[in-house]
């Protein structure tokens, strides 16, 4: 299982660099990596697998292959198979192709590895890669919006550094055990690097512009996958050191509330979903011990989501209310936005159950908050008015397929946990519903006027960065 | 006092990027920023010794950790291949935003 490990992190770089010699062939190369992916996550998955792997002594890689790396990876293949299927037709240069395959390689790797310096160069690589899926089009607002992420992504990155040399410095080994008993500066300096990168509570303000900016493929990637990177780690910390647990809930709690407070009051589709990707993110910090499921689950939606904004008529949801769409294009929202809102039909109810079940008291009231939030938000997206003759969908070839693809996905993640489909639990979820859409119905005039933007400059970006280490730090003192 | 000087420089690098209103000065800023953390990694990687980590004529002398120096070596490529990303992002931009001032690119580009 070693060899095959090590070749399954090499294969999608190797491939990356192999498609721009054979031009040619980029889908199907690309194709086979990632179900060579999905098989590798499932076989984990199934077979239950656990094992370290220490390469070149405590110095080098440490690596460490669980239950919460395998839902990261078979996310990462699912995600990316669905965007290549949306781009099959689309005649898109096999430069694309090849940065994607890059970026799932950086991910695999992030979702196997245990030592803050491989993670430093595995989170590096993605952000290079993404930056260059981001500004693909290059027109300049793609620029602009690449390099932004890129100057927050370093800088965090930098902060992150000087953290794990100190690690070093007091344990001789940059594995994540060295967290263990940790100074607060080190933990405040890693987690800041860490929560800026993965768009957690205020340090996440870069996220909504950069992922309603980007093309339609390129958003479903960012939100479904690469933010989750950084989350992934930071969920791994809190596994490895349980001592820093609580910090992470308490990060996934304010980011949750964060997030839904602004998805509300957003007026473009894809900020609304970039918002909401914020506060989902939460949701599996909140509960490290099946936050994998829960980001599998998410992941699938929420790039089925992008990809069908991509296909709306508008972005902005008074014009939508106007134009209506088309029911066909509706029906299938609809059934994702379910999985999301936590109504027992996809896999999204059977992780946001499971994740209800792990929590304390308190925190399960927050987050029940949180998802009567979050039906609140998406029902913008439920009440658009539809009908078949409006506005013929701008549907591309192959929408439909990924959209099929991802719906098929989220029905079979239901056998991870089919206790959940219950009688209590499935009038919880209903009620929530129900109460989110009356308040929804209540409130509805009041959530139109946008939040001011001023928050989301380059250097308010960076200055909350400062501002996040100062909490952490405070948080690990108190 | 070396590390004073270094988190001095640190600090430079980023109150540069928080206050530099070009964009390019900016990027020079992260760029100070980072030369402050491979300095820090030297730092640390000299502490047990300065000799550097080769196989020689010489025995028993204090030699530099290299796990530091060659860890932070791959840091230095990442960064400076993110910096020349960048700057190919800046050449782009000055065409239709020739002074580079962030505030005037940030209203131009969004929405």
């Amino acid at each position: 299982m070693n060899t095959l490990t090590i070749t399954w992190i090499a294969l999608p770089l190797f491939i990356g660099f192999l498609i721009f010699l054979l031009p040619q062939l980029d889908r199907y190369l690309v194709l086979i990596t990632l179900i060579t992916s999905t098989i590798y996550g499932l076989e984990i998955l199934i077979a239950n697998l656990e094992f370290p792997l220490t390469l070149l002594d405590n110095f080098g890689v440490t690596l460490l292959v669980d239950q919460l790396s395998g839902y990261f990876i078979l996310t990462n293949a699912l995600v990316m198979l669905s965007v290549l299927i949306y781009c099959w037709q689309k005649e898109k240069h096999d430069f694309f192709y090849g940065q994607m395959i890059i970026l799932h390689g950086s991910l695999n790797a992030i979702f196997v590895c245990a030592d803050l310096m491989s993670l430093y160069v595995a989170l590096e690589v993605s952000g290079i890669a993404a930056f260059l899926l981001m500004i693909y089009p290059r027109h300049d607002r793609a620029i602009w919006v690449g390099l932004r992420y890129l100057f927050v992504s370093n800088t965090a990155m930098l902060f992150y550094l000087v953290g794990a040399v100190l690690v070093y410095q007091s344990n001789h080994s940059f594995s994540f055990t060295g967290l263990n008993g940790a100074s607060p500066e080190v933990i405040a300096l890693i987690f800041m690097g860490l929560l800026s990168k993965g768009g957690i509570f205020v340090s996440g303000f870069w996220l909504p512009l950069t992922h309603s900016e980007s093309e339609t493929p390129v958003s479903a990637l960012l939100s479904g996958i690469v933010v989750k990177a950084s989350v992934f780690s930071l969920v791994r910390c809190a596994l490895i050191v349980p001592e820093l647990s609580p910090l992470v809930q308490l990060a996934g709690l304010a980011t949750a509330l964060f997030g839904i407070g602004f998805a509300m009051f957003a007026n473009d589709t894809k900020r609304l979903l970039a918002f909401s990707t914020i506060s989902q993110l939460g949701g599996i910090l909140v509960s490290p011990a099946v936050g994998g499921f829960y980001a599998l689950t998410h992941g699938l939606a929420k790039s089925g989501l992008f990809l069908i904004t991509g296909s709306l008529p508008s972005r902005n949801f008074q014009e939508l209310e106007k134009t209506a769409i088309n029911t066909r294009l509706w029906v299938v929202l609809v059934i994702i936005i379910t999985s999301v809102c936590g109504l027992p039909l996809l896999a999204g109810y059977e992780a946001k159950t499971l994740m209800l079940k792990t929590l304390l008291p308190w925190q399960g009231n927050i987050m029940t908050v949180v998802a009567v939030g979050t039906v609140i938000c998406l029902a913008k997206f439920v009440f658009i008015p539809h009908n078949f003759t409006a506005t013929p969908p701008i549907v591309k070839p192959n929408l439909s397929f990924a959209l099929v693809f991802l719906v098929a996905s989220l029905t079979l993640a239901n056998m991870v946990y089919d206790q959940a489909y219950n009688l209590p639990d499935m009038t919880k979820a209903i009620a929530v519903a129900v109460i989110g859409w009356l308040i929804y119905y209540l409130i509805k005039p009041y959530l139109n006027r946008e939040l001011p933007r001023q928050l989301e400059q380059l250097e308010h970006l960076i200055g909350f960065m400062t501002l996040v280490s100062i909490l952490l730090f405070w948080a690990v003192l108190a | 006092m070396l590390e004073a000087f270094i988190f001095a420089t640190i600090l430079c690098g980023f109150f540069g990027i928080i206050w530099k209103k070009n964009l390019l000065m900016k990027i020079v800023g992260m760029d100070v920023m980072s030369t402050g953390v491979i300095a820090y990694y030297v730092l640390i990687a000299s502490k047990s010794g300065f000799f550097t980590p080769i196989t020689g004529v010489r025995e028993n002398v204090d030699y530099a950790d290299p796990v530091p120096q060659a860890v932070i070596l791959t840091a230095i490529v990442i960064g400076f291949s993110i910096q020349a990303l960048m700057l190919v992002g800046v050449i782009k931009l000055a065409k239709n935003n020739p002074t580079l001032e962030t505030s005037e690119i940030e209203k131009n580009n969004t929405p």
